[in-house]
């Protein structure tokens, strides 16, 4: 990913937040390997170097000439205080373990405050840290909001360098969509917890964005008293600013002139820096980081030998307790299953019907009974109701011609043909689909059936059948009704219906 | 520049939206666009170039999937979009369903995100009265 990767373009906005047009290559410090490792040692030891010392007077518990009783005076051999006369005299001296003595090792102002590091370590850390504020996976996991922001790295026209005003600085910022994170660090201003209270460390708040600069023209103080913003000049870049706590990805807003300095001062790897003798970015152990290409890689499968697939053990289930388990062993199982569930739901019901009877009850019909008696008369409301609606349109369906009759007196005589299917299938979705078949085969048998039919019943029918052949929906099932049972209409309707949608279809 | 698995790695243990709680080993992430609230390489919402969020449509009804255009990964203000599902459950499951699986948008998320928008939906519902006591909610 370093030495070939390729260095997409970043737009630069004015401080209207409209992409100005120009763009920048990104420089190639963004691709650098980003070792939080690496910041965070740093970080360590350079959060120590502006240390003051602190330590305990030197004479503190020794301002004493106290000296120990020896033994034999049934007093501890603490060293003990000369003279008399006041409360002091005996009391124990010069132990840490004596009220008034000195602490045990006393803390010395030669202590070592400042670390020393590499410089190719700090440079290091500077570098992972500043690609990392431009990956906005990382800036939004270390809390900054930026979900409005136009783009990351966020490069800005140099004309912010010139603000003198902070409303000017605030405004910007709004128009950026910074604002969020600025608003954060209001809402984070709390006193710290602990004795840093009274040491004049009382107010904490979070951190916000940094402004890179590359000259100050104002900018520094027109910025400098919004809450959580810092400012660095691009050629002193600080990684306690920017990366604070240690932790990657602080939200960074650049000039444009600080962006073009990055260049220049940390060199790609091809050219060495300019303003650091000697100086390239580091090499990355690893140039794709993208596992899951890596994995899928032709390059790297193809020499890879074929996989060893360790024959894991399955969990044990017993069938006896595991439907499932058991009907991987006995298929058949189900079937006695579901007939011993039947069977018990039958006889409870045969009971239950018993005693009704000698007490004399009626009992409610069980659940399936209901249902279809429900379907029953659904379909009997809807039967009635679509007649009704054909009775009312007999003129249009008169112009209509004998073939329609011909279909009209299929659909009668299989309408008791049809009886049978429909009846057994009251389920709903079957009740549309066997009159459907029904129709259809029957149709067939229709035309046997019919022609035999046709002899004696439609002789006294036909010419009024013929008549009425168009009006068919309307008339003869109503004739016809009268003489089966409603169901016939029911399929016969249906069927008509099905007949002439399905060649339809 | 900066694969999943890099961020992922420097991200797991420290970072803003995690939290840790005695006495549960997986840590849960408060970010926005995680389909399980789990911290986790799959579901973080953060690090990869796609990503899914479900979350409850602002007038209450019906819920809004949100999900990263896979292109503008560097332009956070663009690379979201938004598209509520008000239609009744039944059916913006499905389109939810529909959108991931037709895109291969993150197709191992969407059991997650499914389980997330019925439990929104659900939530939506107005609670079943109880005996004694009327308890209504939005």
């Amino acid at each position: 990913m370093s030495l070939s990767a390729a260095r997409p373009l970043i737009s630069i906005y004015n401080d209207k937040n409209e992409p100005l047009g120009t763009t920048v290559a990104l420089p190639a410090v963004f691709k650098a390997p980003i070792r939080p490792d690496i910041v965070n040692f740093v970080h360590d030891n350079m959060a120590k170097n502006h240390r003051q010392p602190y330590s305990v007077n030197k004479d503190a518990g020794h301002q004493t000439s106290a000296e120990s009783w020896g033994t034999g005076r049934a007093v501890a051999r603490i060293p003990r205080v000369r003279g008399g006369g006041t409360h002091r005299s005996g009391q124990g001296a010069f132990g840490n373990m004596c009220r008034g003595g000195r602490m045990f090792a006393p803390t010395k102002p030669w202590r070592r405050w400042h670390r020393r590091i590499n410089i190719n370590q700090k440079r290091y850390a500077l570098v992972s840290a500043i690609a990392a504020s431009g990956v906005p996976a990382l800036v939004m996991s270390k809390g900054h909001l930026i979900q409005d922001i136009p783009e990351l790295p966020l490069v800005v026209d140099d004309k912010v360098q010139e603000y003198s005003k902070t409303k000017q600085a605030v405004v910007f910022l709004r128009r950026i969509k910074a604002w969020a994170d600025i608003q954060k660090v209001y809402k984070s201003r709390r006193f710290r917890a602990g004795k840093g209270k009274m040491r004049n460390r009382r107010r904490i708040q979070r951190r916000g964005p940094l402004v890179i600069y590359g000259q100050d023209q104002g900018l520094t103080k027109a910025f400098r008293n919004i809450p959580g913003v810092d400012l660095i000049n691009v050629s002193k870049l600080n990684l306690l600013k920017l990366a604070p706590g240690g932790h990657v990805g602080r939200f960074v807003i650049w000039t444009q002139s600080a962006f073009s300095k990055l260049d220049e001062l940390f060199g790609s790897w091809r050219k060495t820096s300019k303003l650091k003798k000697g100086y390239n970015l580091p090499m990355p152990k690893m140039a794709n980081t993208d596992l899951t290409r890596l994995l899928k890689a032709e390059e790297i499968r193809s020499v890879l030998r074929a996989p060893i697939k360790q024959k894991r053990s399955v969990k044990k289930l017993n069938p006896l307790t595991n439907t499932r388990a058991m009907l991987r062993l006995n298929p058949y199982a189900a079937v006695l299953k579901r007939k011993a569930i039947l069977t018990s739901l039958q006889s409870r019901r045969k009971r239950q019907e018993l005693l009704a009877k000698k007490r004399g009850i009626t009992l409610e019909p069980t659940a399936a009974e209901a249902r279809a008696r429900k379907l029953q008369e659904q379909r009997r409301a809807a039967i009635q109701k679509a007649k009704a609606e054909k009775a009312k349109k007999p003129k249009v369906e008169k112009e209509e011609k004998p073939t329609p009759g011909k279909e009209g007196k299929k659909a009668k005589t299989p309408a008791k043909g049809d009886k049978t299917p429909v009846k057994g299938a009251k389920a709903p979705g079957k009740g549309g689909k066997a009159p459907a078949k029904g129709g259809k085969a029957a149709a067939k048998e229709a035309k046997v059936l019919g022609k035999e039919a046709k002899a004696p019943a439609k002789e006294a029918k036909a010419p009024a059948k013929e008549a009425k052949a168009p009006a068919k929906e309307a008339k003869a099932p109503a004739k016809e009704a009268k003489a089966p049972a409603k169901e016939g209409k029911a399929p016969a309707e249906e069927t008509k219906k099905v007949a002439e949608g399905s060649p339809k279809k | 520049m900066m694969s999943s698995h890099l961020t992922w790695m420097i991200i797991r243990n420290n970072n803003a939206y995690l939290l840790k709680k005695r006495n549960i080993k997986k840590p849960f992430s408060t970010e926005p666009n995680n389909l399980n609230n789990l911290s986790s390489y799959r579901y973080s919402g953060l690090i990869h170039k796609k990503s899914v969020g479900v979350v409850a449509a602002p007038d209450n009804k019906g819920f809004t999937v949100v999900y990263k255009k896979s292109r503008s990964s560097y332009k956070p203000a663009k690379s979201v979009v938004k598209r509520t599902m008000k239609a009744g459950p039944r059916r913006s499951l499905y389109k939810l369903k529909r959108l991931l699986r037709a895109n291969k948008y993150r197709t191992d998320l969407t059991k997650a995100a499914l389980r997330r928008a019925s439990a929104v939906l659900k939530s939506q519902k107005p609670l079943p009265i109880k005996k004694a006591r009327a308890k209504k909610s939005d």
